[in-house]
């Protein structure tokens, strides 16, 4: 549902909440008789703006962020961060290794950070699929869901604690007609450094071999 | 005191009004017009440089029917309508038809010329603007194509791929309307 029809329905419930409620021509029900008009015309009004509307295409970004779970690492020690991404029904984006020089990949940029090193950045492989636009030609492509992992290292002395790290997703999108111009998506997860376990060191001087 | 139904009735549509006007214009980028508001009236006009170094005037054209093409290297349906653009061109040319592609992408000059060169392209290709897909209304749908008549009015619009059959329909409406002249390109 979008954010136009959304609205739309709550402006007729809360129409036909209020005017269920008002009962005589008092100065409270006269307030209710306002409003409730109001919502009318407002829920109307958005009707009408979306029967004149013909932008085509994705309203807003064709891909979303569904998972980008805490990722937990020891100081020092290399984790992985596993991200959700969904393409929208009905579209699909090029793969991180597209088979034409001239499309343009899907590529994930991890913002750099001071406590940690961002290491690889590792895609899944596209779909070889062929579209109603041309049936005879394969494109490798992402539709549905697909995940990214993003390899991080928090550096030994980075202090324990929770971390926000950002990045972009640039993705170009089409559908079975039409493509859509390149768009980025802001990304974020959050990883939580937790304290390396304190090491063990022998006491040379239990060990049988501080005699020999 | 007693308040009117009918007075409160009229200013709750004022106000709806009101909202709904300030919310289409915040949604409306700018004075840009919908695609819908430029039919009928003549087409924005635009100066921009073609591939091989030269500028495009498209009031230069004027006397000819005109197909302006938006379209990007990375845009795949346009590159599936691209080969009957090549044969229209060579088809209505004679009878002054005349074919503009714009790219909309942010390829190099030189990547798009490749392309170009193995489509076997037979138009002028300029180099698009945002502030030219805006004064078309915005072209956040490639590929999009307009139909200019022989007098440079906006007589039909396409979103996205469509048959062959449907631009020639709307070429031969285009070379039936409008003043044929000499164009001066």
């Amino acid at each position: 549902m979008t954010p136009e029809v959304a609205r739309v329905v709550a402006c007729l419930v809360a129409y036909l909440v209020t005017t269920k409620r008002t009962a005589t021509w008092s100065s409270l029900g006269a307030m209710k008789i306002f409003f409730s008009v109001l919502l009318l015309f407002v829920g109307l009004a958005s009707v009408g703006a979306l029967a004149q509307d013909d932008d085509l295409g994705p309203k807003g970004l064709a891909v979303k962020v569904v998972a980008a779970p805490v990722v937990t690492v020891v100081q020092g020690k290399p984790g992985t961060a596993p991200l959700t991404f969904r393409v929208a029904s009905g579209y699909h984006i090029n793969s991180n290794m597209p088979k034409s020089e001239f499309l343009i990949p899907t590529v994930l940029k991890v913002e750099a950070n001071t406590d940690m090193v961002i290491g690889k950045i590792t895609y899944p492989e596209g779909q070889d699929m062929s579209f109603a636009f041309d049936p005879d030609e394969k494109l490798n492509v992402y539709t549905g869901d697909f995940n990214v992992d993003v390899l991080i290292r928090p550096l030994h002395t980075a202090q324990s604690g929770k971390y926000v790290i950002r990045g972009t997703l640039k993705y170009q999108a089409c559908d079975n007609k039409a493509c859509y111009p390149p768009k980025t998506l802001p990304v974020s997860f959050d990883v939580k450094i937790a304290k390396a376990p304190p090491v063990h060191h022998a006491n040379p001087a239990q060990s049988p071999d501080a005699h020999q | 005191m007693k308040r009117n139904p009918l007075i409160l009735f009229f200013v709750a549509a004022i106000v709806a009004v009101m909202l709904s006007v300030g919310v289409r214009m915040s949604r409306n980028h700018g004075n840009r017009p919908t695609p819908g508001q430029l039919m009928g009236n003549v087409a924005p006009d635009f100066q921009l440089p073609t591939l091989d170094g030269k500028q495009l005037r498209l009031s230069d054209l004027r006397g000819k029917a005109v197909l302006l093409n938006f379209w990007a290297t990375y845009c795949e349906p346009c590159k599936v309508e691209m080969p009957w653009f090549v044969e229209l061109q060579q088809q209505y040319g004679p009878q002054g038809f005349q074919i503009v592609g714009v790219t909309m992408d942010d390829a190099s000059k030189e990547d798009i010329a490749k392309f170009t060169t193995a489509m076997g392209i037979n138009y002028p290709i300029v180099i698009g603007q945002d502030s030219v897909g805006e004064s078309y209304g915005g072209v956040g749908v490639l590929p999009t194509t307009f139909f200019l008549d022989r007098d440079g009015k906006l007589i039909a619009r396409e979103f996205g791929l469509q048959s062959r059959s449907v631009f020639v329909d709307h070429i031969k409406k285009a070379l039936s309307q409008g003043q044929a002249v000499q164009a001066r390109r």
